[in-house]
């Protein structure tokens, strides 16, 4: 599904938190927002959704104006903190997000046999929650975000405190998701994983700095250091310094 | 909305320390409540003056006497040696001075009701003057108002569990998560309301089998229909819960706003008669749920009138449950536009 975003502003009490944000993202493709933390990342993605109005501009997805109640089946969010259900068991809160989208009950056991596997969660479909260790949470959480088989999918920070095996698994899946049509963003401030993406954008200050294809944009730091995006508006003796 | 149903009940079900607080802590507060306002064995004390032995020696069966040779001033007198009644006797009849209306004046009053049956098993010839030094006369006894905290109790209860776990669900993000599917505003709050409204449920039946089988309170009317007020009463108390919880923005603010939202309630409750409530005020009363849960509980258990004659009360609850099924469905606006 193809996300435009077009002049979007948003200020929470007087504080400016994006000004004049547009971007495209096209359908079937990896796309990274990446950014600082307090660079308006989250707030990005939960415009786009429709959690939150904007000011100004507009966003749509797949040609539909956000936000638009039947356009949320077709999204599937995780947001940054993990958002499940504490007193409810691994299996409980897949099924109650599955049944939020009216999923069939063969369908779901079938779809959350195959994500529990993904994420390596499927021995302890049966353990609680409030039981699991946060890289355990934050593959729930991606789970729940993939039950329903959404055509565009909002992972805000989805690898933090995963280990590096599972991230790598966890990517592949992402990859074959990206093959299948699936459009996906991320959010994220880990370097090493924008090399994943097809295209980023990267946000300061809740401006867009610059927005590329991630090849394109490695090719413009003078040393392959993708680090030295983050430099990239003119702090260029700190980019001396890190080369 | 079943699911979200199923949801609260699986989570209730997994938390057994919070099922066990929702099922027993009303229990074990009524209980305490039942001793408390129960029958105590207090002997009261009665101060006589001027009264004629045969009364005495009766009375001496059921209070501490202490008999008098002049009239004291009643007031300073009571006060002073913690004596609950003064009795004196003069032209126009028995006067009995209490110093203000409480369950121990009650039973000072009890006492000297029934030394007076005893002597004279016919009407009593001299009158019966009671006066009180605090308080004017009224036959409001404390053991009646045992709706008062039925409703009180169940209804803290539930509102408290259906307020927080609302804002522990927006603290913790999975309402905006919640939000972001397909589902509507109405079936978010329907099975909010329902699911914790069915918790509810249960809760007042079994406040209200325990309060009659076991601390065998006295029903007038029915005891299913008692259960019937209580359960619309435990729904309006969830969606009130929910209601309140929007507006507050952590579990701090929730818990401060539970006097505010509980203490005017108590006053409508009917531990203080509405009638006398000044300036209008007492027109409040159908601003608040627990009011017709109250009533109808009053007019149920004391007065045992039945269902055509408190149907207005019912229907009121109702109402209220419906109307505020609608607020929260547009409050629940603040979270999400569609």
């Amino acid at each position: 599904m193809k996300v435009v975003v077009n002049q979007v502003e948003k200020a929470f009490k007087k504080q400016r938190v994006l000004s004049q944000i547009s971007l495209t993202i096209d359908s079937g493709r990896i796309f990274c927002l990446l950014g600082a933390s307090g660079s308006g990342k989250t707030t990005l993605l939960r415009i786009m959704m429709g959690a939150i109005p904007a000011e100004n501009g507009t966003v749509t997805v797949g040609g539909t104006k956000v936000p638009d109640r039947k356009l949320l089946a077709e999204m599937g969010y995780m947001p940054q903190n993990d958002a499940l259900y504490e007193e409810l068991s691994v299996w409980e809160n897949l099924k109650f997000f599955a049944g939020l989208h009216k999923l069939s009950r063969k369908t779901f056991e079938k779809k959350a046999t195959e994500l529990l596997q993904v994420v390596d969660l499927l021995p302890e479909k049966n353990k609680l929650v409030r039981d699991c260790s946060g890289g355990m949470k934050k593959r729930i959480s991606l789970a729940v975000a993939l039950i329903h088989q959404p055509r565009l999918l909002l992972l805000d920070e989805p690898t933090v405190g995963v280990d590096p095996v599972l991230r790598r698994r966890i990517w592949a899946y992402l990859k074959q998701l990206k093959n299948s049509g699936i459009t996906i963003l991320i959010t994220t401030h880990v370097m090493d994983e924008v090399t994943q993406c097809d295209d980023a954008a990267l946000l300061r200050n809740g401006h867009i700095i610059a927005k590329d294809t991630v090849e394109n944009l490695i090719g413009r730091t003078s040393c392959g250091n993708i680090e030295e995006l983050f430099f990239m508006d003119g702090e260029s003796e700190m980019e001396a310094a890190l080369c | 909305m079943l699911s979200i149903v199923k949801r609260i009940l699986g989570q209730i079900k997994n938390d057994k320390r919070s099922m066990g607080l929702l099922l027993f802590a009303p229990l074990l507060v009524l209980t305490l409540l039942y001793f408390i306002l129960g029958d105590s064995n207090y002997v009261p004390q009665i101060a006589v003056y001027d009264m004629n032995e045969k009364f005495v020696t009766e009375l001496e069966q059921n209070a501490h006497v202490v008999e008098l040779n002049e009239k004291p001033e009643t007031k300073e007198y009571l006060e002073e040696n913690g004596i609950e009644a003064l009795l004196w006797k003069d032209t126009t009849g028995t006067h009995i001075e209490l110093l203000e209306q409480n369950s121990k004046s009650a039973t000072a009053l009890k006492a000297i009701q029934d030394t007076n049956k005893a002597l004279q098993p016919a009407p009593a010839q001299s009158e019966l003057l009671i006066s009180y030094v605090y308080e004017t006369a009224d036959d409001n006894q404390l053991d009646s108002l045992s709706y008062v905290f039925l409703g009180v109790i169940s209804f803290f209860f539930v509102f408290i569990l259906s307020g927080m776990s609302f804002v522990r669900e927006r603290f913790g993000q999975t309402l905006e998560r919640m939000l972001m599917t397909p589902i509507s505003r109405m079936d978010v709050i329907g099975g909010y309301t329902l699911g914790y409204g069915l918790l509810s449920a249960i809760q007042s039946v079994v406040i209200i089998l325990f309060a009659v089988y076991v601390l065998q309170l006295s029903v007038a009317g029915s005891v299913s229909l008692c259960i019937l007020v209580m359960i619309l009463m435990a729904f309006s108390a969830v969606s009130i819960g929910a209601l309140v919880s929007i507006f507050a923005n952590n579990e701090l603010q929730m818990v401060q706003f539970i006097p505010v939202v509980l203490i005017p309630q108590i006053f409508f409750s009917g531990l203080i008669p509405i009638d006398t409530i000044p300036f209008g005020l007492g027109n409040l009363c159908y601003l608040t749920p627990i009011y017709y849960g109250c009533a109808a509980l009053e007019k149920i258990m004391i007065q045992g009138k039945g269902f055509m004659e408190i149907w207005p009360w019912i229907a009121g609850s109702a109402a209220f449950i419906g109307v505020l099924f609608f607020v929260n469905v547009l409050a629940l606006k603040k979270y999400r536009r569609l």
